[in-house]
């Protein structure tokens, strides 16, 4: 049994409504325990001066899997420094691993440990590509982590929704497939259009025809959102909606929310999908009119992708856009896949530039979608790492989001017309430490159904943040004094001090086994791995994750059968 | 004549046994079986390779022994010497690294401890496909694609069937999944195989020039630039891709010459004018002996592939000088770990520097100092996953029998911990 104290901390806990409050924390093995004052603990950390949140959680970050060890191969040069090395750590505990948009997984763990975060989320698994996925988080030291498996490009679902098949089958599918695969979630990409581009489609609105299946994303949408809760997922649909990019795909974002009837969703990086058509380049934010429609639909929530200048890449699920914006491409290369009749991939490196008006007006649009929805809770701080920056840039962002006077420092350096014209000059809400910690911890975790995680009260796995308070929120979120994971200290000042594997999320709904029949035949006529080796167990699932601990999430009871 | 469905019912294991699943080349065909009391006998497929990989084994494994120098040793002497030798090497190389997922883990991790520099056994062709998109970049699928959708495969230079026996049967090509297929062979043998099956038709095309310029005049042929002279057949070719919903190009890395990767770049340039109107994607072969698998697994932990040396400057990726052959040729490394655990034929190259292997037990061993520790066989001895040849699908791989004798990933964990200070386990 071991028990530590943090002494003196001023406590942010929005999860048990705590703003601020000066007081000790206590741990006793791995979880927060509360001890008398004077109760002896075998460590006692100093935590004065400081704000205790619980560890951060990224719920969309591209952080392993098959698309991003592309990203990797296709860009050397974010592994080196101009026609050096990158210098190694000092850091004995750090093996080499390395990478700006790109990282290395070992370097994965250690970049987001320092900052405070203590759990990240793969959003974008193809099923063909789960035991790759989990082998590559497994790999990601210290942190915890869960993937949302894509489904509504996958054939056999196309399929199944074409032949108007019984909802339930089509649940059970979503079911076997979510259990299979290990996902925490269920992510749609460009419903239907992943397919339809392999069909040579270039194009698909919400209602849209699918080229072949001769079916709209608004049906994939509400039967995939409508199956989620059945299932009782704690996470419901994670949407990337169609036309990812397009000038004017406000139109599509709306209609999306339309499409779930007030089905629970989360859309993803709406940042990129929160474009008008007016001005003279016919391309404007339309932040607003989102940021309405959220507070308008609390079935809803978002996290935005946020876009900073510089050096990226681009990874999605979305062929059919990705191929698209390939002539966009900085360096001018690019990876495209079409992979096993369930999914796509295009992975295109990108340079923001301030002087870009479009680059500069995706920034603008981006604070104001955080600035304007009112409920932090349905509003989750990403980058979409690392589609509109590095996750690294986290510390900046939240910066803008807390400064006003150092966010309109930052916009008076862009494109003059955007400097000059965009709504976010007139925004005056700063974001309180309160609010920063609903974005990037509570929040998250409620949306996900974490329920010891995000949160500091008694019972709670300690998954601490410790940030030296100062006025510049930059420099206290870049580097906190400790990080504690499940109790153990992890971080101190910035330094690895500790690398234990991380777990893993993931759900197990229940469905009717019936319906591996039907995935039987499918699998020997169409795909091309042995149907009995679709499924991943949980013995399997341990192996490919490095031996880390398996974090079940305990679903809904499904309203049909209580 | 439903040939790959037949071959497969023809092979289903009972129920209850998990799938075997082919550890000998990158294709991972997991619809086979291995039955016999003497030797392992292949069942439901003829597959030359498979059945050469088979030969190495037999149904009850004979005990083996590690070597230090010549001399039979225990595990943990040989463990040691081999801690000792990397201990005392200032640069030394990992080759081969012919080995599962869990392998490739424990050697990135000692790699980076020691400063090796890490190349496959197969890391020549390896690097055609690696250049070309580290440059360019590229469009690929897979096999299940292949299956539902392609209906004209081109294959250059290859004729895959020769060094990937299940190939065309893994891509359905006579199943009624696509209602015609036309396979061409660019350069290349014509298939006998395919001769005569439902719904496929086949062609060999000569090559106008060698591959380089036969490639470049497709290109320009499919892009509708002016040709001064196509061979008839080649511009007959082009209008098939033109006109092909869904175009598949294969390659086979080990058969490209010198400066193969700007032959993958051109096989890139066209997939990518195709694309513009309507849809195509190339296919490589490779990748076997643990190859794809090594590159991914250190790819995603370091960030930089195969063919970089974890130096104390920092990760160094040179796809040209840290060519393990030449490393080895020019005496630039100190020592060498070769790890080849899928059969005794890839053996470390010639060289008098000290040696640690961590081989299949029937290698020969060379004479000089070398530790020699047998290991086990992903897939026949032991479990483990392995990449398949196009990219991101991972198989298990479930033991024939086990063989009691240790993983490479255990071995190679061991010489860690012991660099490391850290008390055995």
């Amino acid at each position: 049994m071991t028990t530590l104290r943090l002494r003196g901390g001023r406590i942010v806990d929005p999860a048990n409504g705590v703003d601020g409050e000066m007081r000790d924390l206590c741990v006793r093995d791995g979880r927060i325990v509360e001890l008398p004052a004077q109760a002896p603990v075998d460590e006692e950390f100093d935590a004065t001066g400081c704000v205790v949140m619980a560890g951060g959680i990224d719920m969309h970050t591209h952080i392993g899997g098959g698309k991003m060890n592309l990203a990797r191969l296709l860009l050397p040069e974010d592994h080196r420094s101009g026609r050096d090395p990158v210098a190694p750590s000092t850091n004995p505990l750090e093996l080499a691993s390395c990478g700006n948009c790109a990282p290395g997984t070992l370097a994965t763990g250690y970049r987001y440990v320092e900052m405070g975060y203590t759990a990240a989320f793969e959003p974008a698994m193809a099923a063909s590509n789960a035991r790759h996925t989990h082998m590559e988080m497994g790999d990601i030291p210290i942190l915890d982590h869960g993937a949302y498996v894509m489904l509504g490009n996958d054939e056999l679902f196309l399929r199944m929704l074409a032949e108007r098949q019984d909802h339930e089958r089509i649940r059970d599918y979503v079911g076997w497939t979510i259990n299979a695969t290990k996902a925490m979630g269920v992510k749609v990409v460009n419903p239907g259009g992943i397919s339809a581009f392999k069909f040579n489609q270039r194009q698909l609105d919400v209602d849209g025809e699918h080229a072949h299946w001769r079916i709209t994303p608004r049906e994939v949408l509400h039967t995939l959102a409508s199956t989620l809760t059945d299932l009782g997922l704690p996470h419901p649909l994670h949407i990337h909606a169609s036309n990812l990019g397009v000038a004017g795909n406000i139109e599509s974002t709306l209609a999306t929310i339309a499409a779930l009837e007030g089905l629970p969703a989360h859309l993803t990086h709406v940042q990129f999908h929160s474009y008008g058509t007016e001005g003279p380049r016919r391309f404007s934010s339309a932040a607003l009119q989102l940021a309405e429609a959220v507070n308008a639909n609390p079935n809803v929530s978002i996290d935005v992708g946020q876009i900073m200048f510089g050096q990226t890449v681009t990874a999605s699920g979305d062929t059919m856009r990705q191929h698209a914006n390939a002539d966009h491409a900085s360096p001018r290369k690019w990876i495209g896949a079409d992979i096993e009749c369930d999914a796509g991939c295009g992975v295109v490196p990108f340079r923001y530039r301030e002087q870009s008006y479009v680059n500069a007006l995706q920034w603008a649009i981006g604070l104001e979608l955080f600035l304007l929805v009112d409920d932090p809770w349905r509003v989750v701080l990403t980058t979409d790492h690392p589609n509109g920056a590095p996750f690294t840039s986290y510390p900046h962002l939240i910066r803008l989001l807390m400064d006003k006077s150092f966010r309109d420092e930052q916009l008076a350096k862009l494109h003059p017309e955007v400097a000059a014209h965009a709504a976010l000059r007139e925004i005056k809400r700063e974001f309180t430490l309160q609010e920063i910690a609903v974005l990037t911890r509570a929040a998250p975790a409620r949306l996900l159904g974490l329920h010891d995680r995000g949160r500091l009260g008694v019972g709670a796995a300690a998954d601490i943040a410790v940030y030296r308070d100062d006025v510049n929120p930059e420099a206290m979120f870049s580097r906190p004094d400790y990080v504690f994971k499940d109790g153990t200290l992890v971080a101190e000042a910035g330094r690895i001090v500790a690398t234990p594997v991380g777990g893993t999320h993931f759900v197990e709904p229940a469905y009717d086994r019936s319906i591996e029949t039907l995935l039987q035949r499918y699998g020997e006529r169409h795909l091309s791995v042995n149907p009995r080796h679709a499924a991943i167990g949980r013995d399997e699932l341990c192996r490919c994750c490095g031996g880390g601990r398996l974090l079940p999430a305990a679903c809904f009871q499904p309203a049909n059968t209580a | 004549m439903d040939l790959t469905r037949d071959r497969l019912s023809a092979s289903k294991p009972a129920s209850g046994v998990p799938p075997w699943t082919c550890p000998f080349c990158s294709l991972l065909c997991d619809g086979f079986r291995v039955e016999g009391s003497a030797s392992l006998q292949l069942q439901g497929s003829d597959c030359p390779r498979a059945r050469q990989g088979l030969s190495h084994f037999r149904a009850e494994p004979a005990p083996a022994t590690p070597r230090v120098s010549g001399e039979a040793a225990d595990l943990d002497t040989a463990i040691t010497t081999a801690t000792q030798w990397l201990r005392r090497s200032r640069l030394p190389l990992f080759g081969g690294l012919a080995t599962d997922v869990a392998g490739a883990r424990a050697l990135y991790r000692l790699a980076a401890q020691v400063g090796a520099i890490s190349d496959h056994a197969h890391g020549h062709a390896l690097t055609h496909g690696l250049r070309a998109q580290q440059d360019r970049g590229m469009f690929y699928t897979t096999l299940a694609e292949v299956r539902n959708r392609a209906d004209l495969i081109v294959c250059l230079g290859t004729s895959p069937a020769e060094n990937y026996a299940e190939f065309f049967w893994r891509c359905g090509v006579s199943e009624d999944l696509v209602p015609q297929r036309h396979i061409a062979f660019v350069d290349a043998f014509l298939d006998p195989a395919l001769q005569g099956l439902p719904r496929v038709t086949s062609e060999a095309i000569a090559a106008q020039g060698d591959l380089f310029e036969t490639i470049a005049v497709l290109s320009a042929l499919v892009a509708q630039r002016q040709v001064r002279v196509a061979a008839p057949a080649l511009a007959a070719l082009a209008e098939r891709l033109r006109a092909a919903s869904y175009a598949v190009i294969v390659w086979e890395a080990a058969r490209l010459p010198q400066h193969g990767s700007l032959l993958v770049e051109a096989v890139q340039q066209l997939v990518g004018t195709l694309n513009r109107h309507t849809r195509a994607a190339s296919f490589s072969l490779g990748g076997s002996d643990g190859a794809y698998t090594a590159n991914q697994v250190v790819t995603w932990l370091s960030g930089l592939p195969l063919r970089t040396h974890a130096s104390p400057a920092g990760l160094e990726h040179d796809p040209l000088r840290f060519d393990a052959q030449q490393l080895l040729a020019d005496g630039a490394v100190d020592s060498l770990l070769w790890v080849s655990s899928f059969g005794p034929e890839l053996a470390p190259p010639g060289t008098t520097l000290p040696q640690v292997i961590l081989g299949h037990p029937d290698m020969v061993v060379p004479e000089g100092d070398v530790v020699f520790i047998p290991v086990s066989t992903p897939g026949i001895g032991s479990s483990g996953h392995l990449f398949r040849v196009d990219g991101g699908v991972v198989l298990p791989l479930t033991p024939v029998r086990e063989d009691g004798l240790p993983s490479v990933a255990m071995v190679v964990a061991r010489i860690a911990q012991q660099l490391a200070g850290k008390a055995q386990t």
